[in-house]
């Protein structure tokens, strides 16, 4: 495949050499740069090199975007009202491509390492920057054909396969018009924040891109009522004259439905064919320069300690320390505490895995309470609020507890746990009872609480024995889920993809544990006496096996066998 | 000296942000000359290289190298050098081969060459039996003799040599001091960077030392040692402002107290 690209490129260089471009260099770049990439997913597993098992192998990816692809092509279909199926079309077109860009620039587009391998040699600018933009090229293209391959092959059944080519044209539109949003987006970033801080927002706006991908898959085919939806007028709101996937869908309204087409349909047609290509323009003419530089200076001021204007102070927190030392009194645990504490809100990695489960929890509770078949929305969610399904919400609040601990033991760099194995800590419980009670203050216990209030706000004051019943209950399942299946002190485990057959079926005992009590709970609700007598004796399991799990010893500890 | 010098820094001067990092640094390097270039962290070093390999374009002064100025043509200044980086970036996922195939010909090398060039260095650094695994799997020090092998590969006029026996065991370490000195019996002209002082007193012809963006010493190191101290290492303290190493000695003992 990706020699097809680069027979493609060759065909290019009478023009690229006339530009200035040395042609065999970039021949060289963009032969290395796509061996890369092909290879890349399997490095992140290249700590263990018995693991040969590959999570994300470049076909499932692919085969992934393709399903994507498949799944929101049925829009399509809506052929009601004008506009409504290409637009809505072309605006998830958008947004994936958008984010996926975003996300992907960074760690495929702008390697570093460029920064002391490629610039030492005899290799002009313009060779660099070319190779940039078609390196970005060749991979924007396989991401949009493949996402619209199966729109390309729906609307050969819908128009005609004369709107096959069309279509091919529409989406070379929108790609443009994504690259030229996705630059517009990171010059803002790039010129108002800090290097440093340029790659945490890129970081959370990955993060909120799988959110957003799992709650539209969960939650829209609930929430929206797709007989609605194609009676949309789409034209009759001004708004909607601004939006780009509008004007793309308008060329397609123009060439094969012109019975209801009109002056203003072909104004929109072409916008739509106009504005991406001027858009591309003005990446390539005027943005990309100062694009380019600037993140050289990203990766130089990252890479070197010579430049001081980066170096990243910790503001001393007053608050935490005192919690700190309040929750976690003996001295080793303390420490297990602040490190556990400290990596886990300033890791990439960590927040990258976590941080997700946030927004997975409400879409759960939603996805799995807002059932009711033939109801309206509003019906449902009357149905819901008179109900006492809240207590759904604070039970999966465990599945934060679940990410976090599961997460906590591991990272890419736990060779810096050495630390561990030449102190002379006795009780190694220690920094694993501080560990869990860090999890538990950071994420775990503010993130109860925050729902807690939601809950109370709609259902009442009478939630309130129920949701710390089901907090404590969470914890003991926290420390079951330690005990059995983590095994680590903090991040000092290599990240691994395979668990053994023991631990799947552990995780199964104790999920069934987990909604076991959940429903022994529901019954007992309408009893609000009994509820708060049950928190006092849980208080105490919870008190007794966080003592016991302090006493975990060494033999109970599984440790990287390569540090 | 009737030479004309290979190398011609004038007032150079770097800032970042407001710091000023270089000061009007000025320096003449010879053909077939071996200099050791050292100075304290932040001194100015790193900078250095970083200029005369073109990582930096951005400056005030002029560099010449072989009568080409650094600001009109950059491009084949950066042909004469060669350079071995100090923080060991390389793309892991590709094989030794592959790596120095792609060096060589950013290079212009011709491909046969290339690959009999590449196979007999990578040999004689003793990875012969590595020439197709991949990088990822490397030790440090294996990387690191990839990294040498990518800087010496296209027969450069100047190698730059930023920390090069990082990682090495203390063969390589002497096959690579070995290796210095028969390059500039060649009429390569090295330029040494690093911290490892008994290293640059044997491996250098000259020696400069510089400390807060300023060269304050320079010459050989028999005439450093007639003008200051007994070693290159209580040469350096001396002059880079930490003479009284005994009294931060006596103080970091007293803390433990």
């Amino acid at each position: 495949m990706d020699k097809i690209y680069l027979r493609f490129v060759k065909l290019l260089n009478p023009v690229l050499s006339k530009a200035g471009v040395d042609t065999d260099q970039l021949y060289e770049i963009l032969r290395i740069k796509l061996i890369i990439d092909q290879r890349r997913p399997k490095t992140m597993f290249a700590q263990r090199q018995n693991n040969k098992k590959k999570v994300q192998s470049p076909w499932f990816v692919s085969f992934f975007t393709v399903m994507m692809g498949t799944f929101f092509g049925l829009t399509l279909f809506l052929n009601a009202m004008p506009y409504v199926a290409q637009t809505i079309y072309f605006s998830v077109f958008m947004v994936l491509m958008s984010l996926t860009l975003i996300s992907d620039f960074t760690t495929v587009l702008i390697d570093t390492r460029d920064q002391f391998i490629i610039l030492p040699r005899p290799v002009n600018d313009r060779t660099i920057a070319v190779s940039r933009i078609l390196h970005i090229s060749i991979y924007v293209l396989r991401l949009a054909l493949l996402q619209g391959l199966p729109g390309l092959v729906m609307i050969g059944f819908i128009d005609g396969i004369a709107a096959v080519p069309v279509f091919f044209i529409q989406i070379l539109e929108v790609t443009f018009m994504s690259i030229f949003l996705v630059n517009i987006v990171y010059l803002v970033l790039m010129k108002f924040v800090s290097p440093q801080k340029f790659k945490d927002i890129i970081n959370y706006i990955q993060i909120a891109f799988s959110i957003l991908i799992f709650g539209s898959y969960y939650l829209l085919p609930r929430l929206i009522n797709v007989t609605l939806l194609e009676h949309i007028s789409i034209l009759s709101h001004w708004y909607s004259y601004i939006l780009p996937p509008v004007w793309i869908a308008a060329f397609n309204e123009l060439l094969f439905h012109h019975e209801r087409a009109n002056m203003i349909t072909s104004l929109l047609a072409i916008t739509g064919l106009v504005v991406p290509l001027v858009g591309l323009w003005l990446v390539a003419k005027v943005l990309a320069p100062g694009f380019n530089r600037r993140l050289s200076i990203i990766a130089t001021s990252d890479g070197s300690a010579s430049t001081p204007a980066t170096v990243k102070t910790e503001r001393k927190s007053g608050l935490m320390d005192k919690i700190a030392d309040l929750v976690a009194p003996d001295p080793v645990e303390n420490a297990g505490f602040r490190i556990t504490w400290k990596l886990a809100t300033r890791s990439r990695e960590f927040k990258m895995k976590v941080y997700p489960a946030f927004g997975y929890i409400p879409i759960y509770f939603l996805y799995f309470t807002l059932n009711g078949k033939g109801q309206s929305l509003a019906e449902r969610w009357e149905n819901l609020k008179a109900g006492h399904n809240y207590i759904v919400l604070a039970y999966l609040c465990t599945f934060l507890l679940m990410a976090a601990l599961s997460n906590v033991a591991m990272s890419d760099k736990y060779k810096s746990a050495w630390v561990y194995y030449t102190t002379p800590i006795g009780e190694p419980g220690k920094i694993l009872s501080g560990m869990y009670k860090a999890i538990l203050v950071i994420f775990y216990i503010p993130y109860c609480l925050f729902w807690g209030a939601v809950i109370v706000g709609i259902w009442g004051p009478a939630a309130i024995n129920d949701v710390l019943l089901a907090m404590l209950i969470g914890i003991i399942y926290g420390i079951l889920m330690a005990l059995f299946l983590i095994k680590g002190l903090p991040f000092s485990k290599p990240v691994m993809i395979k668990q053994s057959g023991g631990r799947t079926v552990t995780t199964l005992m104790t999920m069934v544990f987990l909604v076991g009590i959940g429903v022994g709970h529901y019954f007992l609700m309408r009893w609000e006496t009994v509820i708060w007598i049950a928190i006092i004796p849980i208080f105490f399991i919870v008190w007794i096996m966080l003592y016991y799990y302090k006493k975990t010893t060494w033999e109970g500890l599984e440790m990287a066998d390569d540090l | 000296m009737i030479e004309t010098p290979l190398i011609q820094i004038r007032n150079l001067t770097k800032f970042y942000g407001a710091k000023q990092v270089l000061k009007n640094l000025s320096l003449d390097i010879y053909p077939g000359q071996v200099i050791g270039y050292i100075g304290p962290n932040g001194a100015g070093k790193s900078t250095t290289v970083k200029i005369l390999t073109g990582l930096i374009p951005d400056f005030t002064g002029e560099v010449i190298v072989d009568g080409i100025n650094m600001a009109d043509d950059p491009q084949s200044i950066k042909k004469l050098f060669g350079y071995v980086p100090e923080n060991a970036e390389i793309y892991d996922v590709l094989t030794p081969m592959e790596y120095l195939d792609f060096i060589g010909k950013l290079y212009g090398m011709d491909s046969n060459t290339l690959q009999e060039r590449a196979g007999k260095l990578l040999a004689a650094f003793g990875l012969a039996n590595n020439v197709n695994d991949r990088m990822d799997t490397f030790s440090k020090g294996m990387k690191q003799k990839v990294l040498l092998i990518a800087g010496i590969i296209h027969n450069p006029k100047i190698i730059i040599l930023d920390e090069p026996l990082s990682g090495l065991d203390a063969n390589a370490v002497i096959m690579v001091k070995e290796l210095i000195i028969r390059l500039s019996k060649e009429g390569k002209t090295i330029f040494y960077c690093s911290h490892m002082m008994d290293v640059v007193e044997k491996v250098s012809d000259r020696i400069m030392l510089i400390n807060k963006g300023e060269v304050i010493a320079d010459g050989t190191f028999e005439s450093l040692k007639q003008n200051h101290s007994d070693t290159l290492e209580r040469i350096f303290s001396k002059l880079t402002g930490s003479e009284d190493s005994g009294t931060e000695a006596d103080a970091i003992i007293n803390a433990l107290d």
